[in-house]
């Protein structure tokens, strides 16, 4: 890759990956590659990848290209389609021949069923990266369990953390495929570091990604409160789990939206902003008493505080609530909607969604990288390949190594 | 996230004279790379611990006067305190958060609004080629240390920022935690039981996920460098990292123009996409012990009659098909938690996988401390001593590589603890100027 990455050059720019991906984590994988420069080629069954067949579909129209899943997680790859049969196979081994990284999400009975033997592979092409990002890793008693991002998030510790104040309610997955995006992280951060070894080394690598244990370290306090005081964090609404129940720190707006505010006691000077906020609305009452300067009063009369401020927002809408707590130096945000993004000023002045070229003219607006370089410009969002786009060109490229008879 | 007032007090840090903590050469592929580390709280300290972890000398700059908020909170063993009833006056080096997130860092402390602290400052620049931090947009600035100055003192260096909203805009100075970018980027709406509050997030996603992308930007910038030799100024906005994680929902809205904001969503633990049921969490036998279930197809929902023994509801012809049973959630859910409420989440867990069906006991930190096999056969988590806070576990890397290993030399680095070792060993102070840098409130 080295010798075509140039000054302005996306990082990955002259990477080729080859990606056999049939879940988000190795497909968002895929997309951070394909998204800053490389070349991922997505090897995928005649039938298509699985994600193809899951809504939600553009238009509501069901079909081979219109999942709006596999637009998210594979915009700007491109799309070969494989068989299993012996001639497939070859082809696969020959892409990978020539690909920096081996991309996989099999599990170990999977990687048998298709017949891939990873030692063979790397001794075959000792410069060869392969990233395998699994649900429980490659090894170990649960190596061959199955996932979901549900099922993930359960057995990862995450989910204990999620759900409502009242413990009847199960914990409650957060929404956007959030195990398999932690699973992706690790999987990124891997590979580059596997990428800067092969620099100076000259020498690719196993690198064994377990989206198991990469939710087991991705649960903030829940294993430092188990390190240090052994004790277990009990699930909140919308707030930090903790050993103990806190208060809310969702607020109900006049505008029935909500904000998110967490008001650290221990700090005076958001202390004395709030109250001085609250006296110029007149809605301080007595916080301005000068024992409340006093961390232990404030701890001891906490409810009472939590209700004046329950009032205080219940009178204000939650634009307002924001952009003036935020002036007063008060962390607030707004529980903002999907929606509510595509007009969100800073995102505009930041140029962050951009529109996404569509065969019907249509202009849709889609995130563009949040990695920003002053080293390259952001790149312009592509599109997900359609099923087999590019498979003549890719297997025309490979014939002549075909014909020759590419060692597997 | 604003440095405060600093005050001009001056002790020279705390002098530990023990040889295993002392600044060793380090081990993997970012051995060699120096970090001038301006990050605290936890989007930053997780980001730059990933460099630490693997090789880098990452030193970390602190304020004795603003102490770094994870050395502040009450996670201190045998004191269990939730957040709000923290110690106001709480030893510095006491706190478990702080030694999980700075392990493998050095520490020194540099008061930034001193002018002679300015000079240091940009003196360990100057020896650094990656220079890192996580403040709002422009308090770097507010100290001089713009792009073009840190490019003065260290040609190649890679300059990243790690804020809430990014280092443009107008919103580049509001102040951000986990819970706000959640909020923000829309990552907390969609999550929870339809047609009430939402359940969001029980803690800072996106101080992990965020320092997660940080760190891939560093890795990044520095394999490009490695071939460009040049450096870069990197601006990652932790909301952009939360909306570019929505999902397809977000893609639901942009192309279908199908708002979020209408009944039924969010969907809970409900899958519509595709339509697998029973999809949930389900109660077991224990104090609020629940395990979660994923049956997508007739083959899988097969094999779950099949475990539990083919009861007679399971023929009844509302779950007949997968549709079905989609359709008729709230009587089916009803019929297995039933079955899962007399069963341990283990128990129920390995039963289904052993048969090929989707479910995972919800496993608390206890669970992945003390019992969970996949966890000990990775050897995930690690102990390192530590001087005040003794013996500790630490979240280690989730990766196993065939030839790399984490290069784990020590445990967090008391306030100001490297402070003779950086000023004199790195910058070639001599003892007697540190000495004087601290009696002038400078370090």
């Amino acid at each position: 890759m080295s010798e075509t990455v140039g000054r302005d050059a996306a990082p990955y720019t002259g990477l080729v990956v080859v990606e056999l991906s049939d879940d988000p984590a190795g497909e968002q994988t895929g997309k951070h590659l394909a998204e800053l420069g490389a070349d991922v080629i997505k090897v995928e069954p005649p039938e298509g990848s699985r994600s193809r067949r899951t809504g939600p579909f553009a238009g509501d129209v069901a079909g081979d290209d219109t999942s709006l899943m596999f637009w998210t997680y594979n915009a700007g790859k491109r799309s070969v389609v494989l068989d299993g049969t012996a001639s497939g196979r070859a082809a696969l081994q020959a892409l990978i021949a020539r690909a920096d990284v081996l991309l996989t999400t099999l599990r170990p009975s999977e990687l048998t069923a298709a017949g891939l033997d990873f030692r063979q592979l790397l001794d075959a092409h000792p410069r060869l990266i392969v990233l395998s990002v699994t649900p429980f890793g490659l090894e170990g008693p649960w190596a061959d369990y199955r996932t979901s991002d549900l099922v993930g998030l359960a057995a990862g510790g995450p989910l204990m953390s999620c759900g409502y104040d009242d413990h009847s309610i199960p914990p409650i997955r957060p929404g956007g495929n959030q195990g398999y995006q932690v699973a992706a992280s690790f999987a990124h951060c891997g590979l580059l570091l596997a990428l800067i070894e092969r620099q100076q080394t000259g020498a690719g690598q196993l690198v064994d990604v377990s989206m198991h244990c990469s939710l087991a370290v991705s649960g903030e306090l829940a294993n430092p409160y188990w390190f240090y005081p052994r004790v277990l964090v009990q699930r909140q609404t919308s707030r930090h789990a903790q050993p103990d129940m806190t208060q809310p720190a969702l607020f109900r707006c006049a505008d029935d939206r909500w904000i998110y505010f967490a008001l650290i006691l221990a700090e005076q000077k958001p202390w004395e902003a709030l109250v001085e906020w609250m006296d110029s609305a007149g809605l301080a009452v007595d916080l301005t008493d000068t024992e409340y300067s006093n961390l232990t009063h404030r701890q001891q009369n906490f409810h009472h505080v939590q209700d004046l401020i329950e009032v205080f927002f219940l009178l204000m809408d939650s634009a307002t609530a924001y952009h003036e707590g935020q002036r007063r130096g008060l962390p607030i945000g707004p529980v903002q909607a999907p929606e509510d993004l595509f007009d969100d000023p800073h995102l505009a002045a930041r140029k962050f969604f951009a529109p996404l070229p569509g065969d019907e003219g249509a202009t849709v607006l889609v995130p563009t990288t949040p990695f920003r370089f002053s080293s390259f410009p952001v790149p312009p969002p592509r599109p997900a390949p359609r099923l087999g786009e590019d498979t003549a060109e890719i297997l025309g490229g490979l014939s002549e190594e075909l014909a020759r008879g590419i060692p597997g | 996230m604003e440095v405060g007032h600093l005050s001009t007090g001056g002790e020279i840090g705390p002098l530990v004279d023990d040889a295993p903590r002392r600044p060793r050469a380090r081990r993997g592929p970012l051995s060699g790379i120096r970090v001038a580390d301006f990050c605290w709280m936890g989007v930053g300290s997780v980001a730059t611990r990933m460099l630490a972890d693997f090789g880098a000398e990452v030193i970390k700059i602190e304020h004795r006067a603003r102490l770094d908020t994870p050395r502040r909170l009450p996670i201190y063993k045998d004191d269990p305190r939730s957040y709000g009833t923290e110690d106001p006056n709480p030893d510095p080096n006491k706190g478990g958060l702080f030694n999980n997130y700075c392990r493998n860092k050095l520490g020194v402390t540099i008061n930034m609004r001193s002018p002679r602290g300015q000079e240091l400052a940009e003196k360990l620049i100057a020896k650094s080629s990656v220079v890192t931090e996580n403040f709002a947009a422009g308090v770097m600035e507010r100290w001089g240390l713009t792009y073009e100055r840190i490019q003065e003192l260290s040609p190649e260096a890679i300059y990243a920022h790690m804020s809430g909203f990014g280092q443009t805009g107008p919103y580049s100075s509001y102040r951000s935690y986990g819970p706000i970018v959640q909020a923000v980027s829309g990552l907390t709406f969609i999550s929870g039981l339809p047609d009430r509050e939402p359940s969001g997030w029980g803690f800072s996603y996106m101080d992990n996920q965020a320092a997660y992308f940080n760190s891939a930007a560093l890795l990044m910038a520095i394999m490009q460098r490695n071939v460009t030799g040049m450096g870069t100024e990197i601006d990652i906005s932790a909301v952009e990292a939360g909306i570019s994680l929505l999902g397809p929902d977000l893609l639901d809205v942009a192309v279908n123009t199908r708002p979020t904001r209408r009944a039924g969503f969010p969907r809970g633990n409900r899958l519509e996409y595709p339509r697998a049921a029973p999809h949930g969490v389900y109660p077991c036998a224990g104090e609020d012990r629940w395990v979660a279930i994923a049956v997508f197809d007739d083959a899988d929902w097969v094999r779950l009659v099949e475990i539990m023994g083919g009861p007679a509801w399971a023929a009844d012809p509302r779950f007949e098909s997968q549709q079905d049973r989609f359709a008729n959630q709230d009587a089916l859910d009803a019929h297995l938690s039933e079955w899962t409420r007399s069963r341990g989440p283990h128990e129920v867990m390995h039963l289904l996988q052993r048969a090929g069906v989707c479910a995972g006991a919800v496993q608390d930190a206890r669970d992945l401390n003390e019992t969970d096999p996949q966890v000990a056969h990775y050897d995930l988590f690690f102990e390192l001593d530590h001087p005040v806070i003794g013996p500790a576990r630490f979240e280690g890397t989730p990766i196993r590589f065939s030839r790399i290993e984490q290069d784990n030399w020590r445990s967090a680095p008391l306030l100001g603890e490297d402070n003779s070792y950086v000023f004199t060993e790195v910058l070639g102070l001599s003892q007697d100027e540190v000495r004087e840098l601290a009696a002038a409130g400078a370090i």
